[in-house]
């Protein structure tokens, strides 16, 4: 079925399988491998994707209902000639150890920091609570939020 | 010291491809023109294999063949510290767990991989299923592996079958006979771990290319054993290191998990012959059902204590649920027993150990690599003893602890950096505990 949505910006048309998931629509069809893979069960966060201003697993959401989305994926925050103030906190505060939670770490964090950009540490855990770090590096991954509220806040929305 | 790092904050190298999502894990890398490969496991984890028969799976509109014993006869077991787990299960053989391989299916597209799958037909002889090691244990209890050499030591106890022993060790230190005399009390009692997996959030997963030019096989696959897993992959295969090339890339956690071979055989076998890139990544529910977890461990524990609050004799005996194969259980499941006192004094002890097969997924590395269990033994323990003594848990711990000088169950005398003793005053002021730490 053919189906049309906004990825990071850019129209995409693509022709997909019924039983597609969005995740993989994101990594096998469009090749953004940024967004992993843990459970396939929307336990982990790992695929996490911000589709129309909301978080969603993006293995638990069909292709063909995100016909007609906007979609961010980690690809869209911030390459490495400009990186987003979220993906240079992570690297700053010792936030990312094994990384593979991070890409959905951070889109959870960007959703949270876009609502609310002076987020409590409870208001930040239950913003992250969707996604885990098996590496148990939550300590820093929470500093990590904080900070990049602070440089988003200091360096005005040009950052952003 | 050097101070250029200690103290400081160091930016990790490859922190930077990770937050960007550029950093490639092993199902991230692009190969063109790729085959997908699936695996068909166990149907019962005790069981002989009677019959297997891949005619209608391969019948399959797009898979490109499948493979089984029958094609790759000349396979070595495989294993990490013991060569017990066979790399396909033949027929008129055992499948010994649930993770046991019977064939590989390779496909153009993975839905044409699992619809094989599920086509492949097997019939099997069922066995007693043994998922208590403590069954495993009974004279009468059926043995798993036939052909594995005899490890026992002749500490045994002769109440105990033999037959499912993988491996067993005995410590001795002191006179523990002696040190319960000495004792006013005697504290008894059992202790049972769980399974738990390891569970990093990336699951196995790797491509291998076989190129002709040279006869080399190339697998990139996350692992934590680059050079034993090139070795092991080698000899199952009966080919010489050089011809394996093991590629590390990016790897999404392990914590133990990814010592042992998941993907890398299966992959080598289709590689080479299919001539084609080929890619297998493990659901989460074949990475806990085939692959490694940290050992369940049953551990009897006996403390002798005066009425002041010190502990003459420490005597255990563990027994580890191994699962089907020896993985890392003959150095997990002893390495918990010498553990077995913690960092607390005590002049008298012995253990004993036995690591069991069993028809559960083995156990392997994780975190501790056997302490773990073991700490919630003796902390247990030494809090029970507390309460019966009557005394702050804080002080029983300091009392006992180790210092410069202290001696391990395993005779090592340690000479330096032992800094029990400041944690527990540390740990002590942190929490604002009530009791009073002295020597």
């Amino acid at each position: 079925m053919k189906i049309s949505l906004t990825v990071n910006g850019e129209k995409r048309a693509l022709d997909v399988k019924p039983e597609t998931r969005l995740l993989d629509l994101i990594r096998d069809d469009l090749g953004l491998t940024g967004t992993k893979e843990g459970c396939g069960k929307g336990e982990c966060g790992a695929c996490t994707v911000i589709m129309n201003n909301k978080v969603v697993a993006s293995c638990l959401v069909l292709a063909a209902q995100a016909d007609g989305a906007e979609i961010k994926t980690i690809e869209g925050l911030g390459g490495k000639d400009k990186l987003h103030p979220l993906q240079q906190a992570f690297i700053e505060k010792g936030a990312v150890q094994c990384g593979f939670c991070i890409p959905g770490m951070i889109m959870s964090s960007k959703k949270l920091l876009d609502e609310n950009i002076n987020p409590s540490e409870e208001d930040i855990k239950r913003g992250l609570s969707g996604n885990i770090c098996r590496c148990t590096g939550y300590v820093k991954i929470v500093d990590a939020v904080k900070e990049a509220a602070h440089k988003i806040k200091s360096g005005g929305e040009e950052n952003v | 010291m050097s101070k250029k790092y200690v103290g400081k904050d160091v930016l990790k190298v490859d922190a930077q491809d990770k937050v960007t999502g550029e950093a490639q894990y092993p199902s991230d890398l692009k190969f063109e023109d790729y085959l997908h490969v699936k695996i068909k496991r166990a149907t019962y984890p005790h069981a002989i294999l009677r019959d297997l028969d891949v005619s209608k799976a391969k019948q399959v509109e797009g898979v490109v063949d499948i493979l089984t014993e029958k094609d790759y006869p000349d396979l070595n077991k495989f294993g990490l510290i013991i060569k017990d787990q066979p790399v396909l299960i033949k027929v008129g053989e055992k499948m010994r767990f649930m993770g046991d391989a019977l064939a590989i299916i390779i496909a153009e597209t993975e839905e044409a991989a699992l619809k094989a799958r599920d086509k492949i037909e097997v019939e099997v002889e069922k066995l007693e299923v043994m998922s208590n090691p403590q069954r495993a244990l009974e004279k009468d209890a059926p043995t798993i592996h036939n052909d594995i050499g005899d490890l026992c030591t002749n500490y045994i106890d002769p109440d105990v079958g033999k037959q499912n022993i993988l491996m067993d060790h005995h410590l001795e230190k002191g006179d523990v006979d002696k040190g319960f005399e000495e004792a006013d009390f005697i504290v008894e009692n059992e202790y049972q771990t769980q399974h738990i997996d390891q569970l990093p959030i990336q699951n196995e997963a790797g491509y291998a290319l076989y190129d002709e030019s040279n006869d080399v096989i190339k697998i990139w696959a996350a692992s934590q054993w680059l050079h034993d897993t090139q070795a092991d992959v080698a000899q199952a295969m009966n080919l010489p290191k050089e011809k394996v090339r093991i590629i590390q890339t990016a790897i999404g956690g392990a914590f133990g998990k990814k010592e042992d071979v998941s993907v890398h055989l299966h992959l080598a076998l289709a590689a080479r012959h299919t001539k084609r890139p080929v890619k297998l990544v493990y659901t989460r529910e074949e990475s806990m059902i085939s692959q490694s977890k940290r050992h369940p461990l049953t551990i009897k524990a006996k403390t002798g204590v005066t009425n002041d609050g010190y502990l003459t004799a420490w005597e255990v005996k563990v027994i580890g649920d191994a699962g089907a194969y020896a993985s890392s259980s003959p150095a997990v499941v002893h390495k918990g027993m010498y553990h077995c006192t913690g960092p607390y004094n005590v002049q008298n002890v012995r253990g004993d150990s036995y690591a069991v097969y069993t028809n559960n997924t083995y156990g392997g590395a994780m975190r501790g690599f056997g302490t773990t269990q073991m700490a919630f033994a003796y902390e247990s323990q030494i809090d029970i003893i507390a309460h019966k003594l009557d005394m702050d848990p804080a002080q029983f711990r300091y009392q006992n602890a180790y210092d410069i000088g202290s001696t391990t169950p395993n005779g090592q005398k340690l000479g330096k950096s032992v800094n029990l003793k400041r944690t527990i005053e540390s740990a002590t002021d942190l929490a604002q505990w009530e009791g009073e730490i002295s020597e």
